[in-house]
């Protein structure tokens, strides 16, 4: 590459950041989702873990599995998860136009934390670039399983999106703070 | 898609299987290695009702391993659980439930109809959408600003809710010409409102109605018809001063400009004029003010501040023979009269420049006069009497005045002087 070399504590550090920052609002936007959707969603202290959605990559895993891996493991499963995220969460955001076509602030919500899954996948990549890692393919996650989903299907889709987008948020504050104690300033 | 990417349970089937069972192995517990899951169907999926009408509803399992049973599974319509004696066993794997009577959708996203495992996980769930048809809207009524666009607002048919959501949609077309156009820029003037921005002809008439659209049907309104020159507005008439007449302690003068966009047009534009003491939320109204960009204001409170507003009607553009549409009051502007201790009664009407020997105002202004003088001139024994009488005068020889100015009955010619009392 021609460009002057980036050094990997810088893009790692900014990553970060944009990661905290994100965990602030994680939770905000599953609460807004839920209000959006009726009871039992809107239920204070609804949760749902049997509902998943084969698309999104787990994020939990076992401690000792995920603090093996190496670098370009960790980012590269990093990666495909936000990349999974951005493609479901304009999903469900076209989902929510139609089904709640009045709620201009969930719409908001939606599309701002696209953009900022968006932005954590570029400085992602930037991590990947200071450190000679391959970047890894960019895939359509989504394939058939989008279209022709009944009203309640798209209701508890979304939920899932939202829920995960949290958990991957949390899970990339980890990732990185171990790659900034491997890469100081 | 690569192996790698997952976590430890990889999901195997890849080939495009029938969407409905995919999409439901997708959504609601894909089997990770050694849960086990169930999954579930209900049917009707996203149905639309009457407020009112019956729904069957069942809820079929597919076990993994097969042979799940019906038995355990429950109900729930938006987070509550049915009573069980609406639920009924059909088969082994099926569970039927009969709602009666619904009543209107709870959130516009539809009732959150769940079949339920035993544990209370949620197997499948359905959206009900029950309600109502849209009436008719009602009571449209636009506006256009300088002639350049059309503002239209309406009111929802009214009886109350509908549950559904109901798409409006605002069209119109030339009455005797061409395609029906929608209207595209909706909620400019609040929820029932939309607005033309552009390619609107002049001098003919227009057809205008509202869509009313909801799952269950929809309704027209009656067809409104309209000429863009009847429903103009404006602009507030900008650079409105407010300003004091010299000393005088009742009165204040207005000036304002027309307003630009319409100035080669408003040859009879009416104005209207308001103004209220600083703490006081009654307004007093200056009706009536036609083609003038000024008026005096008479009778106010001495010392005190008033907020001035002014608004502009161009009626008859171009020969409408209607009224047009007022415009917003221009921004509030301040002035205070000068202090004195004289009060006198509120106004209504602009007062005229010249001095008319009309009451009231004036001859407070000439008493005022008539103190100055005695001041500051050598005029000692000026009266009011004086002045009236000079007036009885006047009004006898009107037919000499022309030729006798400044004589007085006593026959001097000039100011008065001598002895008046």
């Amino acid at each position: 590459s021609s460009a002057a070399p980036i050094s990997p504590a810088e893009t790692i550090s900014q990553a970060y950041s944009l990661a905290l920052y994100m965990q602030k609002n994680t939770s905000m936007l599953l609460q807004t989702y839920l209000q959006y959707q009726g009871s039992p969603f809107s239920d204070p202290g609804f949760s749902a873990p049997e509902l998943q959605l084969s698309s999104l990559p787990p994020a939990t895993a076992f401690f000792k599995t995920w603090r093996a891996l190496d670098d370009g493991e960790r980012l590269s499963l990093a990666q495909g998860a936000f990349l999974a995220l951005t493609q479901h969460l304009q999903l469900v955001k076209d989902d929510q136009s139609d089904l709640n076509p009045g709620s201009p602030i969930l719409l908001a919500q939606l599309g701002t934390a696209r953009l900022r899954a968006q932005g954590l996948l570029g400085n992602m990549a930037a991590i990947m670039t200071a450190l000679g890692l391959p970047m890894p393919p960019e895939e359509d996650t989504l394939g058939l399983v989008a279209f022709g989903a009944s009203a309640f299907e798209r209701k508890c889709r979304g939920y899932v999106v939202t829920r995960e987008y949290g958990h991957w948020t949390d899970r990339a504050v980890r990732d990185l703070a171990l790659l900034k104690a491997k890469y100081p300033a | 898609m690569p192996a790698g990417r997952r976590g430890p349970a990889a999901q195997s089937a890849r080939r495009p299987p029938p969407l409905l069972p995919l999409l439901l192995l997708c959504v609601l517990g894909a089997p990770q290695a050694g849960s086990g899951a169930d999954t579930a169907v209900i049917s009707p999926q996203d149905p639309t009702l009457l407020i009112g009408s019956s729904l069957l509803a069942t809820c079929s399992v597919h076990g993994d391993p097969p042979g799940a049973t019906a038995e355990g599974l429950y109900w729930t319509l938006n987070g509550r659980r049915l009573p069980p004696e609406l639920s009924r066993v059909l088969n082994a794997s099926t569970l039927a439930l009969a709602l009666a009577n619904l009543n209107g959708s709870r959130q516009q996203s539809g009732d959150n109809l769940v079949c339920h495992a035993r544990d209370g996980s949620i197997l499948a769930g359905s959206c009900l959408y029950v309600g109502l048809p849209p009436e008719k809207p009602v009571n449209i009524s636009c506006w256009s600003k300088n002639m350049k666009d059309l503002t239209c607002r309406w009111t929802p048919g009214a009886h109350g809710e509908t549950f559904l959501h109901t798409n409006y949609s605002l069209k119109y077309k030339l009455r005797w010409y061409g395609q029906d156009n929608t209207c595209e820029e909706y909620h400019t003037v609040g929820p029932h409102s939309c607005h033309i921005p552009k390619d609107l002809a002049l001098f003919t008439p227009y057809e205008i109605w509202v869509e009313a659209t909801n799952r269950l049907g929809s309704a027209r309104s009656d067809v409104l018809t309209l000429d863009i020159l009847d429903v103009v507005t404006t602009d507030p008439p900008p650079d409105v001063h407010v300003s004091r007449v010299g000393g005088l302690e009742d009165q204040l003068s207005v000036r304002w400009v027309s307003p630009p966009a319409l100035k080669d047009f408003l040859f009879q534009a009416k104005y209207q004029i308001r103004y209220r003491v600083e703490d006081s939320v009654d307004w007093k109204v200056v009706d009536d003010v036609s083609n003038q960009t000024s008026c005096r204001l008479a009778g106010l409170k001495p010392g005190t501040v008033y907020f001035v507003q002014v608004r502009c009607n161009p009626f008859g553009i171009y020969g409408s023979k209607k009224a047009g549409i007022w415009s917003e009051w221009s921004h509030p502007t301040a002035a205070s009269t000068p202090r004195s201790e004289r009060s006198g009664p509120g106004g209504g009407a602009c007062e005229p420049r010249g001095g008319e020997p009309s009451s009231g105002p004036v001859r407070r202004e000439l008493k005022q006069f008539l103190g100055w003088l005695k001041k500051h001139a050598y005029c000692s024994n000026l009266s009011f009497r004086l002045y009236d009488q000079w007036r009885a005068w006047m009004q006898k020889s009107h037919k000499t005045r022309n030729q006798d100015e400044g004589i007085l009955p006593s026959g001097r010619r000039g100011t008065a002087r001598g002895p008046a009392r």
